[in-house]
């Protein structure tokens, strides 16, 4: 990480100057070939590899067998934290979003609606076929987080578990398969890849390549936006609230941090591989110097929060630290949604925009 | 018609008297007053009361983003929304002789950006969440009493947004955008796979639903926001669309209280260019043309409300504000352009202040 942030700064303050006639073409095909779409194929080998190891741990109910779920369950989780925020294309069609990850729940519906299902063994949870036709909330990974570190995981290293391991087997056999479908939508020749890298004029969705830049520079946007409103503040102590980690994403598997981690990683790989800073105007050479340190900031923090996130919330240093990277997250926001759009020229204010 | 001369009249005495002699003049020079939110360049809020000519007359600061603004001439007052989710809400005098007030919405609501007097000017109503609950109230306000938040009544939706009196008098037209919110977690948006947007009539002397409609269900994530009424009582919407971009719905329809809905069918490049986002839409003066905007897509479109086919279309960079001016439209933008469209004389002008989305002629 420091290292590519080292080679980041380097680029931007010196032979970056070099660069700064990128196109926005040259943009977007940086960000599809040399971020998503590796990105999605990289979700979507660690999706298929959670599927076969709960198959295993289901065959083979053992200690073993769960850790090495454990293991596949996090693998998959980060990589999905990684292009979380590409909320474009085929994620966006047949609630697919949803279907991976149900979050924010703030009513606890999929909390509610497994342990209904855990309760009932409902035989047609344990399909994904018929598993598809059921609520959101019950087909990803929130789900999966339940099942495997939940009241009761622990009968999973036995025949005990044989239900609890079927219905996850099924989630994870419905998030391989949804992953799968994102892998091939972004790698055909013909869908979303070319619309963003080749925009044109009888397509619905990106008909210029500066609408597509300004989808770009949205993802950015919104994503450390989304980073900042749904895996930080709702848990954060503020005023006189207490923190509440049980709020957190993923607090149960120890995986809240790591998922902030990855969602922020993910969002600095794509500023960095799409070569964006390049179309950025002389005059503003700085902008991507102070993007790139703000991250910088953000990962400073993180790397200080060492516990899961019950016990960071109590600790003072990380508690200050997870505020640090809120104010990291203001800071990017204005500094992508606000000045890089206005210095590369594109429409300002997304997020500010939305929903009025 | 509110004039300039009905506004000096309504504003009294005092209206003119307290303002600076250059703001007088810029008073006189202008037929018509409108007002805005905005963002100075320094990145503070406020909102700006501003002549035909371009004066800017007054100008109130707020203490977060402002969205609509609605004026009564029976109160006497003009109010200020805060922008979704704020908590605030500033009941100005337009004759700058009253300190302004400033209301907060009570614990466990917040308001939307818009509000409506009655006709009297005797009670306010807002669009507020009772987040919670994820369900939309009209919060009422009693302006004789300082404004105190004497009651409440639903929306029949989640996520309402704009708010209109109906010609009756007595029957509010409320779009429910469908959209659940929570100030835990910003504006992030709650439930896009079980969205239900719709427009509800609802009786504001008794809070009851008079009737409620709804889009196709293949459309439920064509959230309707704003809104205008024409010359024949239609309530003319626009919509934003949270489905794919690869998708691309028509947004603009209209709603009668005989119960019927329907979107009208925009030419294929006009729909593509608005960019699935309609941020305001207007009546004009006569109530025969209707326009609607999309900062999204720097684009103006006006509508023939007898023929339901656009009339013209324009481009303005970050275009949003509307509102009707003797001849067409006025249109404000992002960038701190105004423009006219749709027959207007308007020059184009360009201030030194950010507009909101939404302008209002208040004379």
């Amino acid at each position: 990480m420091r290292i590519v942030l080292a080679l980041l700064f380097a680029l931007s303050a010196g032979p970056a100057m070099a660069q700064l006639s990128t196109s926005p073409g040259e943009v977007m095909r940086g960000a599809v070939n040399n971020f998503i779409r590796p990105a999605m194929t990289d979700f979507g080998g660690k999706a298929d590899a959670l599927s076969t190891a709960v198959a295993q741990l289901c065959a083979t109910p053992s200690q073993a067998n769960l850790s090495a779920v454990d293991t596949a369950f996090a693998n998959t989780a980060l990589a999905f934290g990684r292009i979380e925020a590409i909320r474009v294309g085929p994620i966006m069609e047949e609630n697919r979003s949803e279907r991976l990850l149900f979050w924010p729940d703030r009513k606890g519906i999929a909390l509610k609606q497994v342990q209904a299902i855990l309760s009932s063994q409902d035989e047609s949870a344990t399909s994904p076929d018929t598993l598809r036709s059921k609520s959101v909330a019950v087909q990803g990974l929130t789900a999966l987080e339940f099942v495997l570190y939940g009241i009761g995981f622990d009968t999973l290293k036995t025949a005990d578990g044989a239900f609890r391991c079927q219905y996850g087997s099924a989630i994870a056999q419905s998030v391989a398969g949804v992953a799968n479908e994102l892998v091939a939508a972004w790698n055909a020749e013909d869908g979303i890849a070319l619309h963003l890298m080749k925009p044109d004029a009888t397509f619905t969705d990106f008909r210029t390549p500066i609408e597509a830049q300004e989808e770009l520079v949205g993802i950015l946007s919104h994503g450390i936006e989304a980073v900042r409103d749904t895996r930080l503040n709702p848990f954060l102590a503020k005023g006189d609230a207490t923190a509440k980690p049980k709020l957190a994403l993923f607090w149960r598997s120890g995986l809240t941090v790591p998922m902030i981690r990855a969602n922020i990683d993910g969002l600095q790989s794509l500023f960095a591989l799409s070569g964006i800073s390049g179309g950025v105007p002389n005059d503003k050479a700085d902008l991507p110097i102070a993007i790139a340190a703000e991250f910088a900031n953000a990962d400073v923090a993180l790397d200080l929060v060492t516990e899961p996130v019950e016990a960071a919330v109590a600790d003072p240093t990380q508690a200050q630290a997870l505020a640090d990277v809120v104010t990291a997250t203001q800071q990017l926001g204005v500094l992508i949604g606000e000045q890089l759009s206005a210095a590369l020229g594109l429409s300002v204010g997304f997020s500010s925009l939305d929903g009025d | 018609m509110w004039q300039r001369r009905a506004f000096l009249k309504a504003a009294g005495v005092g209206f003119a008297a307290s303002l600076m002699p250059q703001q007088l003049m810029a008073l006189e020079r202008n037929e018509l007053v409108f007002a805005s939110s905005v963002q100075t360049k320094a990145g503070g809020y406020g909102a700006v009361l501003m002549g035909e000519r371009g004066d800017v007359i007054t100008t109130l600061a707020l203490p977060d983003r402002g969205h609509d603004i609605t004026v009564s001439f029976e109160a006497g007052r003009g109010v200020v929304f805060a922008r979704q989710p704020g908590t605030f809400a500033v009941v100005f005098d337009p004759a700058g002789k009253e300190a302004p007030i400033t209301l907060t919405s009570p614990e466990g609501r917040h308001f939307y950006g818009h509000g409506v007097f009655s006709p009297d000017g005797k009670l306010l109503y807002a669009t507020e969440s009772d987040f919670e609950a994820a369900k939309g109230v009209i919060g009422v306000y009693d302006t004789v009493g300082g404004y105190q938040r004497i009651s409440e009544f639903p929306t029949y939706g989640t996520g309402p947004h704009e708010l209109l009196l109906m010609p009756d008098g007595k029957t509010l037209v409320i779009a429910n955008g469908g959209i659940e919110t929570h100030p835990d977690y910003g504006r992030t948006e709650l439930n896009l796979d079980t969205m239900d947007p719709s427009v509800a009539f609802v009786d504001r002397t008794t809070g009851e639903l008079i009737g409620q409609l709804r889009l196709d269900a293949g459309l439920h994530q064509l959230s309707i926001r704003h809104m205008a009424i024409d010359a024949r009582s239609r309530v003319w919407f626009g919509c934003q669309f949270r489905g794919s971009a690869s998708a691309s719905p028509q947004l603009v329809g209209y709603a009668t209280m005989d119960g019927e809905i329907k979107l009208i069918e925009l030419p294929s490049d006009t729909l593509l260019d608005l960019r699935n986002y309609v941020g305001s839409v207007a009546a004009s003066a006569d109530g025969t043309t209707i326009a609607v905007s999309s900062p999204e897509g720097d684009l103006l479109v006006a509508i023939d409300a007898e023929g339901k086919r656009p009339v013209l279309v324009e481009t303005l960079r970050n275009g949003c504000g509307l509102a009707p001016d003797g001849t067409g439209f006025v249109a404000s933008s992002g960038e701190g352009e105004l423009i006219g469209i749709a027959g207007s004389g308007e020059a184009r002008r360009q201030f030194d202040f950010m507009f909101d989305n939404h302008m209002l002629r208040v004379g």
